[in-house]
Order: structure tokens, then C-alpha cells, then sequence
């Protein structure tokens, strides 16, 4: 059998929805047909990348939502009973029928439609107070994500100061505050990891004072030639005009890996070339 | 599924254990990107509320969930960008440490899966990690069986190339970085 022939029969042969005769037909082919057999062996080998475990902050955001959703239906429901018991006791339907209470209706919704149009106006004067309310809600999420993260800075395993330093990136406004904890996270953190994704982060706020000052001062403290490589990547890619001075003295450091110090003299060239 | 159309929040937590971890997995697979995945997961739950009147009961569940998982996805990067290319900053990173070879192939198979086309990564994903039927797939993406089952064909043959060709240039490292005492023993 050709291998054409055999390729139409190879996604059943995968998810095993084949018949048995047809089973030891692809298998008597790849057998022999490294090319097909090479097929089946990358589905096979797929099964190597491992599930993911999602962070317990998956759970906890999703049963925010859900508890938002089951208080905004107890406040509907409590509102359509409370209508229901009205609607009974008066006997609306009869009474609406008759001529004398139409008359009283149609008064009642003009009046009505007076009130609901200063109603609205006011609204529109009310407007900005609410754009402050807003305002003031939004601030105090922003704060409390400004918590998180530095409280994740904090503690003791490194995942969890990852995850602090994911947080920080959501702010949107760099806070003074947690920009000096990145920094302080990039000095002085016991793990390479935390420190590279720390850097990872300031990369956003590099158009600020403080961080590059920052940033040259980490570079001359790191011991990890990684991170020491990304941060003169960094520091080229943001072109700060006292970034060469410090790249000269650091490449007078002795013992500096090779690796580190050929990026280093690339650093030079690109930065005094611009 | 049905209570969940009646209106019955609870029933959404039962769907939640189900379904939060596969769909996780769904997106880290077609994203590399994890907070990302964990945003569209909640996305996901969030239009499972928002949209449940319209779910038909006569349809599978499943079918329905992964029509809003793509959905939310493609809306997603919509918003962002008209097309993500793939990036060499969001690939998984691949540090220099002395960690099993089938780890390392491992991350190398998840390279190169990301390096496929938008199309079939998501059908191999669908059918490999998801184990959705082709019948699923052929009607998630609106076409044939037999359409999905070559694109799963073709898929597997590029996958095999740049699987070969990242192995490859793994090989001989260039100017490997060895890790020093401190950073090993940091995390």
C-alpha cells in the first residue's frame, strides 16, 4: 500500500478510531515507512508537554464574579416579589378598566413625565459626581493591586515573588512605591528567575529617572552573568546617556564571565555608535 | 448545563471544576502565555453566564464551551493586535540548566508548536491535548471531516520539521552560560 493511502487512514489510526484490519494495516506500513512512522512518533511524543496547573488566583477571581452575579439577581428577585404582592391585592386588571380611572391615569403619566424629565436633567448636572465616584473605584483598585504586589515581593518562596512582580505589570501607572520594590527586588533577590522577570517588568517605566538610575546601580551588584547580560541589553535598548561611562568601568571588573564581557563591549559599540 | 440556563449560579461552579483546567491547558498550549490564559479563562466562564440563553440543549456542552473559548480568543487578539506574530519573549524560556533531556524536548515540542501556523496549532491542540472527536473539530471550525483530518496530516508533517530543526541548533549551543552555585541553588 502507498503511503498517500495510508497517510488518509493516519489521524483515525491517532484518536484509535480505526477497525482492526485497517489497525494492522497502517502498522504493517509504518513498520517499514520511516516517513509515516515519523508521523505517529511526533503525536506520540506531544504527549511530553506537560498540563499546566492554573494559579490558585484563577478560583478566587471566579468566584468574585460568581458572587457578584448571585447579588445582583437576590436584589432582582426581591424587587419582582415585592410587585407581585402589590398586583394581587389591588386586583389591578378590573380596576384599570374602568373610564374614571383612565382619565386618572393619563394625569398620573403626564405628571410623570414632568418628574422624569427634571429627573434626567438633574442626572446630567449629577454626572460629575459620579465620573468622581468612578474615579475614586478605580483608584482603589489600582491600590489594592499595588498591595498584592508588593506584598507577593515579600514572601519567602520565589514563585509567589513572581507572581508579585506579574502583578506589578497589570498597574498600568508605575507607583513610586512598587517601582522601588521591583528595584529592590532586582538587587537584592535570592533567585535568578525572579530578578530576570523583575527586569522584565521595569522594561515598561524605562523612560523614567529613578529606573535607569536604578538599572546602572543593579548592574554593577549582579553576580549572575544572566542577568547581568539582560541588563545590559536593557540598558542599550533604552540608550541612556550615562549608560557608556558605566559600561566602561564595569568592563574593568576582573573576573568577568567571557560571555558577559563580549556583551558588554558590544554595548559600547552600539551605544556610542547612536 | 440546562440549570445553568434557568438561571442557577451554583450549577456554574460545577462547570468551573470541569472545565477551568482544560481550558487553561487549551490556551497555554496555543499561547505560551499563562497569565494571558488564566484572563481568557475567566472570560470564558464570564460569557457562560452572560450568553447561557443561548445554549441549545440539544447540542453538546462541550462543542458549545470551546465555540466561546475560541470565540473569546480571537476577540482577544483582536482587540490587541489584527495578527500576534509569534515572539521570541513570549516562548517558553529555555534556561541553560543541566535538567532532563525529556524536559528539555518537552519545551523544544512546545517551541515548535507555537511556531506553527494559527490553524494548525489549534487543530493539533483541539484533537491531541483536548481529545475533541474530528466531528467536534469539523464542526467548531465550520468545515469537513475530512478537511480537519488533512489539516491535522499537513500539521503534524511541519511540526515534525521545525521540531527536527530546533533539536538541531539545541545541538551546539552557542556560547553556553553555565550557572553559577548561587543561581542554581535560587529557586
Amino acid at each position: 500500500m502507498k503511503c498517500e493511502n495510508i497517510a488518509q487512514l493516519i489521524p483515525d489510526y491517532l484518536h484509535r478510531s480505526l477497525k482492526s484490519d485497517k489497525i494492522k494495516l497502517v502498522e504493517g506500513h509504518i513498520a517499514q515507512c520511516a516517513e509515516c512512522h515519523a508521523q505517529v512518533a511526533i503525536w506520540q511524543k506531544l504527549s511530553l508537554i506537560p498540563d499546566e496547573q492554573p494559579s490558585p488566583m484563577l478560583r478566587s477571581r471566579f468566584e468574585a464574579m460568581l458572587n457578584a452575579y448571585e447579588e445582583g439577581k437576590s436584589e432582582k428577585t426581591s424587587f419582582a416579589d415585592a410587585r407581585r404582592t402589590v398586583g394581587t391585592s389591588w386586583n389591578l386588571w378590573a380596576w384599570m378598566r374602568a373610564p374614571l380611572a383612565q382619565a386618572a391615569f393619563a394625569l398620573i403619566f403626564l405628571a410623570a413625565g414632568f418628574l422624569v424629565g427634571r429627573h434626567i436633567e438633574g442626572d446630567r448636572q449629577n454626572n460629575n459626581g459620579n465620573t468622581q465616584e468612578l474615579a475614586a473605584l478605580h483608584k482603589e483598585l489600582v491600590s489594592t493591586r499595588q498591595l498584592v504586589a508588593l506584598s507577593l515581593l515579600q514572601q519567602q518562596s520565589a514563585s509567589e515573588r513572581l507572581q508579585g512582580v506579574t502583578w506589578s505589570t497589570r498597574l498600568g501607572e508605575p507607583d513610586p512605591e512598587v517601582l522601588a520594590a521591583l528595584l529592590h527586588t532586582l538587587r537584592f533577590d535570592a533567585s535568578v528567575d525572579v530578578r530576570l522577570a523583575a527586569l522584565d517588568a521595569l522594561r515598561h517605566y524605562g523612560d523614567q529617572r529613578e529606573v535607569r538610575t536604578g538599572l546602572l546601580d543593579a548592574l554593577q551588584r549582579q553576580q549572575s552573568p544572566l542577568v547581568q547580560i539582560a541588563l545590559i541589553d536593557l540598558l542599550v535598548e533604552l540608550r541612556d546617556a550615562d549608560a557608556v561611562q558605566h559600561l566602561k568601568i564595569f568592563e574593568r571588573t576582573p573576573s568577568l564571565n567571557p560571555a558577559v564581557r563580549q556583551r558588554v563591549e558590544w554595548g559600547v559599540r552600539q551605544l556610542s555608535r547612536g | 448545563m440546562l440549570r445553568v440556563r434557568d438561571g442557577v449560579g451554583e450549577m456554574l461552579g460545577v462547570l468551573f471544576d470541569r472545565y477551568h483546567s482544560p481550558l487553561f491547558n487549551f490556551y497555554c498550549k496555543l499561547t505560551g502565555d499563562r497569565t494571558l490564559s488564566e484572563d481568557l479563562v475567566q472570560e470564558v466562564f464570564f460569557r457562560i453566564l452572560k450568553y447561557r440563553q443561548t445554549y441549545r440543549p440539544d447540542t453538546p456542552f462541550r462543542a458549545w464551551v470551546y465555540q466561546i473559548a475560541r470565540n473569546a480568543r480571537i476577540d482577544h487578539f483582536r482587540k490587541q493586535k489584527p495578527e500576534v506574530e509569534w515572539e521570541v519573549e513570549m516562548s517558553p524560556a529555555i534556561v541553560p540548566t543541566d535538567s532532563a533531556q525529556q524536559k528539555q524536548e518537552a519545551e523544544l515540542l512546545h517551541r515548535a508548536l507555537l511556531e506553527l501556523s494559527e490553524e494548525k496549532r489549534e487543530v493539533l491542540v483541539l484533537s491531541r491535548f483536548q481529545e475533541l472527536k474530528y466531528e467536534e473539530i469539523a464542526r467548531l471550525m465550520g468545515c469537513e471531516v475530512n478537511t480537519v483530518k488533512v489539516r491535522v496530516h499537513r500539521a503534524l508533517q511541519e511540526l515534525r520539521q521545525i521540531f527536527q530543526r530546533l533539536t538541531d541548533a539545541s545541538a551546539v549551543p552557542p556560547a553556553r552560560i553555565t550557572r553559577t552555585s548561587e543561581e542554581s541553588s535560587g529557586v
